[in-house]
């Protein structure tokens, strides 16, 4: 089953434009969604959810018109949003009790397994008599994931999941995100190149409402390969490179300021080659 | 430091619209309520009360603290104040903030004068909105006092500055340590709840003074100090700056600067890092720490499972997320403290509700029922707009909104699911007051539990009404998808909107949202009676409202991020499917059918009149006929019916004949007759060689005028047969029409065809009389008017009639009606009851039909009784009512054994009481040895027999009714002032001495304590005159209520036997006679003439003019003689006053006998009772009086008028308590001396 998005725009009514002539195929696995604050991940993410609103262009997922038949849409997803929370003095075991009514698990021993198979799989289990109130932020996030994944969801659609977890968490988040079949289609929101390069087979880099890159992050960085050039400048300099060369990214190395060039060329001798990584295929994407 | 922050703030305030807004609410609100007292708006009564004197404004300012108004006013102050600190917090600005170097006093102070000034800003919108009426609304000059400012000033620091201190204080106090803006609303109603249990308090005399200090706003207070105020003293007086409203008013100021103080001193900066939690009982909150990663499982290996979205499947999804709203609603505190108070306010109100004269009733089901109606008016509504906001928010509040959002249930599942865990909430509250009832019941030792009229009542007619209002306020919740705009909304609709369409007098049950059409009341002989069918139209009607409602707001429904109104209705658009569709049609075709069906009945079948077409149908009967009211018209002299009573049908077939005569010394050729709006009438045939045609038939006003080709002579009879009959045509809208019932049926001859011009139909309000261009007009004739003497009171078209008829109904009622029954029979399963009267009555007589068990019994006569025949005693009443039958036939003997010794013979063989159902009043009514009962009076009286003061009320109205039969059916006044006081006062009199006789004196003193209240609270309200007694025009307060009062003074003054020589006097002259009628000059020169002179004076002050006393033992002590016996000096002030018609005073000089009393106390069975040890009236001719006393016994109690027998607003302070003064010390202020040994 593929999730195919056509031509699909939106306008916010304060003159935003949100999502502009997006076109996106994606198929099982794991697509990275990528692009910095306000790029519009979460807008299609959301339009994708059924909780926004298109003005025009088409979602399909497999025969199911996104736009159109929500409910059909709404059976088979799970969604993670960006910012959520969970009612006040509520047990994990509850909450995820909850939603699986909310989803249509009828059968109480069906449910209980479930239940009880992920949270033991998110690792909640021993924490599941806690009300979620009380919970870290990783474990919020795994709950979000253990909810997500109740029923059979054909398509997971998580929005900036890492963000605010410290590395051991973001590590067990990634495991667990990997773990998630391979016959769905999940769909990972973020603006940490380095997630979509750990988990994601497929991926688009979205600015400003428009997707500016699409395809797979091995044939991202294999299409930057030889153009990514750096140098390291004193601060005084980045003014006369910036407008000399077409500077990527820069950042603080020893008190020195690395520069990262996008370049078919070397572009004199100071510029040393580098080896393209996914991350200056995002910086060169996004400046573009 | 405190005025930077200070002037920021307050600068922020002004720079905000919200200000503005808000104080344009205020004036926009006293503009609404002044105009309406005004009489500018809606429909006015007439007063003499200005709208601008310094009550009046401060009852304006405070009727916005007060009931469902309040909750406005409260909302607004909390939005300002509440938030002053908090708000730093909310928008996370603590960290910034408090890492300043700010000084605590500087920051807390500095916001909350500014949130506290800017509040008194906007609440001085009242008083902006105030004068501008006053000034530009063009209120009437009479309505206007003269501008002064004071009045304007006084109340805004009094009131106004302190309950915005105190409202302020509070929740400013609530938020910054909770953290949290639910607990201020939360805070706000249960604030409200209690302030409208202090009103309940207030209603029982003894409690006055705590009532009055307690309520937080001081309104208790003001009404308690000025409820005796005329309206002369209402309009010019300041609020008195002393007494209990000062002691409110610091009480109240003293706890507003607490609470700012301690809220001062606790408030510690790193507060905000810890809240103070209200959930006390939750566990310490802890961090946990994260598990580490278990070995992953692969997610194939999730056990598999069966997704299903049946119809079933989502009904339990209702019933669990309904199951789920409904804990996290109640499992709260705020649910805990709610039920509490229902609890509380229920038991209170049981308490002190349907107390007469003290005396409460047995808490029969109905009447727990009655009394739970407080809860429904004052929490259910609120309840259930704050929660409606909560359960539709809850998803967004806690950010779940989007997980939800995107799960597979339908907006219909979220919105009934919502919708069924509100009402279950209401259902909890329904059961705790039926629990809390039953135990109240139980506590009252009565034991009939009506366990399913409880249920009926609850869970079927008022569970409707919550239903209804739930979807309501969740639907607006829903529609303008903003909590708080929802709120006011909901605020509007349901609490204001009601409001003024009572004052603009819109009243049609199709606009009315959850009207049930005319009221549903129930009574233990009819149950709910016909009312039912209405009021389940009405529902069916608003529930098909809801219905679309529910439709529409399913289609509004909100599940994801878009809030414009145009893609909500696009989405709606495509949510709107064929089966959203049908519903939709469904649902808007019953509503049409059922308000089609409504509106045909209310105003095709009947005419639905608001008060303003009623006063317009009043204007044009008197601008088109008044001019015939000198027209000479005959008299009826008999009346015979048969009256068919259809009880099931509620309608009533009359067929018989009157005999007119003309008495004038005209002959008379047109008659003028009188229909009544609904009766049918069949026929009206007078004596055929009269030739009598129609040439007028005004069916707007049911007046006709037939005119005789051959003249009717002087002294000439004719019979005129009439056919008519009362059948209701489907029902009405708001008047439920109670006269024939299923069960407990009650008329009078007042629907009947009646003659002549009638002069009582007029408009008799002189504000509306001078809209409509009529001019002024008095309520009663001149008392020397020997025009209207010609009439007695009661009828204008007949003197002394011969009466009988022959009533039928159906076969498992009795039929009655005035006179002796003749026969009874059975024909076609009706029964007839035949009954003729054989002796004169007047022109008053009614028919009952209900299922009566009866109670007979036999009055024989004493020696000293004028008669000598027994009476025959029955009482018919319902089933169950057994309790006070007993009390009622004791009441019929002993007022036979006096009224017949002491004023005349009684002029019938027997006394019925009858009982009637409920609906049509608690009332009872005497008419020729018949006297209808309602089931709400006496009845279900409790008498406490143990307790010596306790008013024995069945015995009390019997008594008062049995004194009719002397007083209005022997002696009838005419038809001028004063004629009430022949009938009503003089039975009022009659009774209180058959209760002196049976009970005992302590028994008067709660009775006259009562009425002496009812009176002065009445003359306060007296919207045209206060009269004199003997010039009373059918004025209640007066004729009963002060009429008790003087008749049992009088009685004291000239003495019981003389009094009553007089009284027999009086009706030997005028009883049965004919016109012209007797007045009440005539009356009291019966009196004077058995008062000797040197009492003369109080017929002046007691009948002649309106008196009133200030009386007060200023100072009292006692020393104990070398003989054993107790020398007791006191010192008396006396002011006396006459009051002219609007309550203007004048102080008159002074030289009353007045009692001056010294009182011990002995035990009696383990209580303490009063006694008398020196009761003497003595001559008071100086404001301020000593009297030296010696008695036998220990005294604890002295005082001047210590009965209160004369008139005095501050009856309290005639008697002084030893141990109230300070040690005796010689009073050496030259007042007069006197010893007296008793």
């Amino acid at each position: 089953m593929n999730l195919s998005i056509k031509n699909l725009s939106k306008t916010y009514s304060n003159g935003l434009k949100a999502l502009s002539d997006i076109n996106i195929e994606i198929g099982s696995g794991m697509f990275g969604l990528l692009g910095p604050n306000g790029a519009g991940k979460s807008s299609l993410m959301r339009t994708i959810a059924t909780l926004q609103e298109a003005d025009s262009g088409t979602i399909t997922l497999g025969d199911i018109d996104v736009l159109k038949q929500k409910d059909e849409v709404r059976k088979v997803l799970g969604y993670l949003p960006q910012d959520f929370g969970f009612y006040p003095r509520v047990s994990a075991w509850d909450m995820i009790n909850h939603f699986a009514i909310l989803k249509g698990i009828n059968n109480p021993k069906e449910r209980k397994e479930i239940c009880e198979a992920l949270l033991n799989q998110t690792n909640l289990f021993d924490a599941r008599k806690r009300n979620i109130g009380d919970y870290s932020g990783g474990m919020r996030q795994r709950f979000g994931i253990a909810q997500a994944l109740l029923g059979s969801p054909k398509l997971i659609i998580v929005d900036e999941p890492t963000a605010g977890l410290d590395p051991m968490e973001r590590n067990r988040f990634h495991n667990l995100l990997s773990e998630i079949g391979e016959n769905i289609i999940v769909i990972l929101s973020t603006h940490i190149v380095e997630d979509v390069r750990n988990l994601c087979s497929n991926m688009a880099i979205m600015n400003q409402g428009t997707v500016l890159l699409y395809g797979k992050p091995a044939q991202a960085i294999e299409d930057m390969k030889g153009k990514i050039w750096m140098k390291l400048i004193d601060k005084e300099q980045l003014t006369e490179n910036k407008a000399a060369h077409k500077v990527i990214s820069t950042k603080v190395v020893e008190g020195k300021i690395q520069i990262h060039v996008f370049s078919g060329s070397q572009p004199d001798s100071s510029f040393s080659q580098l080896t393209a990584d996914l991350e200056d295929v995002y910086f060169a994407t996004i400046t573009n | 430091m405190f005025l930077q922050i200070f002037s920021f703030e307050l600068k922020l305030w002004l720079k905000k619209p919200a200000t503005y807004i808000y104080f344009l609410v205020f004036f926009a609100l006293s503009m609404f309520i002044t105009s309406a007292i005004g009489g500018l708006i809606g429909t006015s009564e007439e007063t003499n009360i200005t709208v601008n004197s310094a009550k009046a404004i401060t009852e304006i300012m405070n009727a916005l603290n007060s009931d469902l108004m309040g909750i406005i006013t409260i909302i607004i102050l909390i939005t300002i104040i509440a938030p002053a600190v908090y708000k730093d917090f909310q928008y996370n600005m603590h960290p910034l903030l408090f890492t300043n170097p700010i000084s605590k006093f500087g920051y807390m102070f500095g916001r909350f004068s500014a949130a506290f000034l800017v509040a008194l800003f906007v609440v001085s919108g009242t008083i902006v909105g105030h004068m501008f009426t006053c000034s530009f609304m063009g209120v009437e000059a009479e309505r206007l006092g003269a501008f002064r400012f004071m009045n304007y000033v006084q109340p805004f620091l009094m009131f106004v500055v302190p309950n915005v201190l105190l409202v302020g204080a509070i929740f400013f106090s609530l938020v910054t340590f909770s953290r949290n803006m639910l607990s201020a609303y939360v805070g706000a109603i249960i604030l409200v709840v209690l302030k409208g249990i202090s009103p309940i308090l207030l209603s029982d005399l003894d409690n006055q003074n705590i009532a009055a200090l307690m309520d937080p706003f001081g309104d208790q207070a003001l009404s308690h100090v000025t409820k005796y105020w005329s309206a002369e003293e209402q309009n010019t007086l300041a609020i008195p700056m002393n007494g209990i409203i000062m002691y409110n008013r610091l009480l109240w100021l003293a706890i507003a600067l607490g609470i700012s103080g301690l809220t001062y001193y606790r408030f510690q900066f790193s507060q905000f890092n810890n809240p103070v939690s209200f959930a006390w009982l939750k566990r310490k909150k802890q961090e946990m720490k994260s598990i580490a990663s278990a070995p992953l499982l692969s997610l194939s290996d999730l056990p598999k499972v069966n997704q299903i979205y049946t119809f079933k499947f989502s009904l339990y999804q209702i019933w669990f997320l309904a199951k789920f709203e409904y804990l996290k609603v109640t499992k709260t505190i705020f649910f805990l403290i709610i039920s509490l108070l229902c609890i509380l306010v229920l038991t209170l109100a049981t308490e002190v509700s349907a107390l007469i004269y003290g005396t409460p009733t047995l808490l029969v089901t109905y009447q727990v029922l009655q009394v739970s109606n407080v809860v429904f008016v004052l929490f259910a509504p609120l309840l259930i707009v704050f929660y409606s906001g909560v359960v539709v928010w809850r998803e967004k509040d806690s950010k779940v909104d989007e997980l939800v959002g995107a799960s597979p249930i339908s907006a219909s599942t979220s919105f009934l699911s919502k919708l069924l865990g509100l009402v279950m909430m209401q259902m909890t509250l329904l059961v705790i007051i039926i629990i809390t009832g039953i135990f109240l019941q139980l506590f009252n030792d009565f034991y009939n539990i009506e366990i399913f009229l409880y249920i009926k009542e609850f869970f079927g007619y008022k569970l409707i009404g919550l239903i209804l209002l739930c979807v309501l306020s969740m639907s607006i919740q829903i529609f303008f998808n903003q909590k708080f705009t929802g709120y006011a909304i909901s605020a509007i609709i349901i609490i204001a909107l009601p409001i003024a369409a009572g004052i603009m007098g819109w009243n049609h049950g199709l606009y009315q949202f959850n009207s049930g059409g005319p009221r549903l009341l129930y009574s233990d002989m009819n149950g709910y009676g016909h009312q039912l069918f209405s009021f389940v139209i009405y529902k069916s009607y608003w529930i098909s409202f809801a219905m679309i409602l529910i439709i529409f707001s399913n289609l509004m429904w909100i599940r994801g991020k878009e809030k414009g109104f145009k893609i909500r209705f696009r989405i709606a658009k495509t949510l709107f499917n064929k089966r959203a569709k049908l519903a939709m049609t469904l649902s808007v075709l019953s509503f049409l059918l059922f308000g089609g069906f409504i509106f045909y009945n209310t105003n095709v079948l009947n005419k639905n009149l608001s008060e303003k077409d009623q006063e317009k149908g009043q204007v044009e009967y008197e601008k088109k006929y008044k001019r015939l009211s000198k027209t000479p018209q005959p008299r009826i002299v008999a009346a015979n019916w048969n009256v068919d009573i259809y009880p099931n049908e509620r309608g009533v077939n009359m067929k018989g004949y009157y005999f007119i005569k003309n008495k004038t010394n005209k002959p008379i050729d047109s008659l003028l007759v009188n229909l009544f709006p609904d009766v049918n009438l069949i026929s009206m045939d007078f004596a055929a060689e009269y030739g009598a045609t129609l040439p007028l038939d005004d069916k707007e006003t049911g007046f006709r005028i037939y005119k005789l080709a051959k003249k009717f002579q002087p002294g000439d009879s004719m019979k005129v047969n009439i056919s008519l009959d009362f059948f209701p045509k489907g029902f009405k809208n708001a008047d439920a029409g109670t006269s024939i019932l299923y069960n407990g049926t009650f008329f009078n001859s007042m629907f009947l065809p009646s003659f002549g011009y009638a002069e009582g139909a007029e408009l008799t309000d002189d504000s509306d009389r001078k809209k409509h261009g009529l001019e002024k007009k008095e309520r009663m004739a001149d008392v020397n008017d020997s025009t209207a003497m010609k009439n007695n009171y009661i009828t204008s078209d007949s003197d002394w009639i011969d009466f009988e008829c022959t009533v039928s109904t159906v076969k498992d009622q009795i039929a009655i009606a005035p006179g002796y029954l003749l026969k009874e029979w059975e024909e076609n399963g009706r029964k007839y009851y035949h009954y003729k009267m054989d002796c004169k009555i007047l022109n008053f007589y009614s028919f009952l039909s209900a299922r009566y068990e009866v109670k007979r019994d036999k009055w024989i006569p004493n020696a000293g009784s004028m008669n000598k025949q027994p009476v025959a005693i029955e009482i018919y009443y319902h089933k169950g009512h057994e309790y006070n039958i007993d009390k009622m036939i004791n009441g019929i003997k002993k007022s036979l054994d006096y009224y017949t010794k002491n004023f005349s013979p009684y002029q019938h063989r027997q006394v019925r009481i009858l009982e009637f159902a409920r609906p049509q009043g608690t009332f009872a009514q005497s008419f020729p040895n018949t006297i209808p009962f309602s089931e709400g009076i006496g009845f279900i009286a409790k008498v406490d027999t143990t307790d010596p003061e306790s008013v024995d009320y069945p015995f009390y109205v019997t008594a008062h009714e049995v004194a009719h039969q002397w007083w209005a059916h022997q002696v009838i006044g005419g038809n001028v002032q004063g004629a009430t006081v022949m009938s009503e006062t003089m039975s009022q009199y009659s009774a209180l001495m058959v209760m002196e006789k049976e009970f005992g004196k302590p028994a008067m003193k709660k009775f006259l304590k009562y009425e002496m209240n009812q009176y002065l609270k009445g003359r306060a309200s007296e919207g045209k005159k206060e009269r004199p007694l003997m010039l009373c025009e059918n004025q209640q307060y007066i004729h009963y209520n002060k009429g008790s009062v003087i008749m049992y003074a009088l009685k004291d003054y000239i003495g019981e036997d003389s009094l009553n020589a007089a009284l027999a006097k009086y009706i030997k002259k005028v009883g049965y006679q004919e016109p012209p009628y007797t007045n009440s000059i005539e009356f009291l020169n019966f009196i004077k003439a058995a008062t000797p002179d040197s009492l003369k004076y109080i017929i002046t002050d007691m009948f002649e003019t309106i008196t009133l006393y200030e009386n007060k033992t200023s100072k009292c002590s006692y020393t104990k003689t070398a003989d054993g016996k107790y020398l007791v000096k006191i010192s008396v002030d006396c002011k006396k006053m006459k009051a002219d018609s609007i309550g203007k005073m004048k102080d008159v000089a002074i030289g009353d006998w007045i009692d001056i009393g010294v009182f011990g106390s002995k035990e009696v069975k383990g209580k303490k009772m009063e006694t008398e040890l020196y009761l003497q009236k003595r001559k008071i001719d100086k404001n301020s009086m000593d009297f030296e006393i010696i008695v036998n016994e220990e005294p604890e109690k002295v005082g001047i008028d210590p009965y209160n027998k004369l008139i005095d607003r501050t009856p309290d302070n005639n008697t002084r308590k030893f141990k109230d003064t300070a040690p005796a010390k010689d009073a050496g202020d030259g007042g007069a001396v006197v010893t007296i040994g008793a």
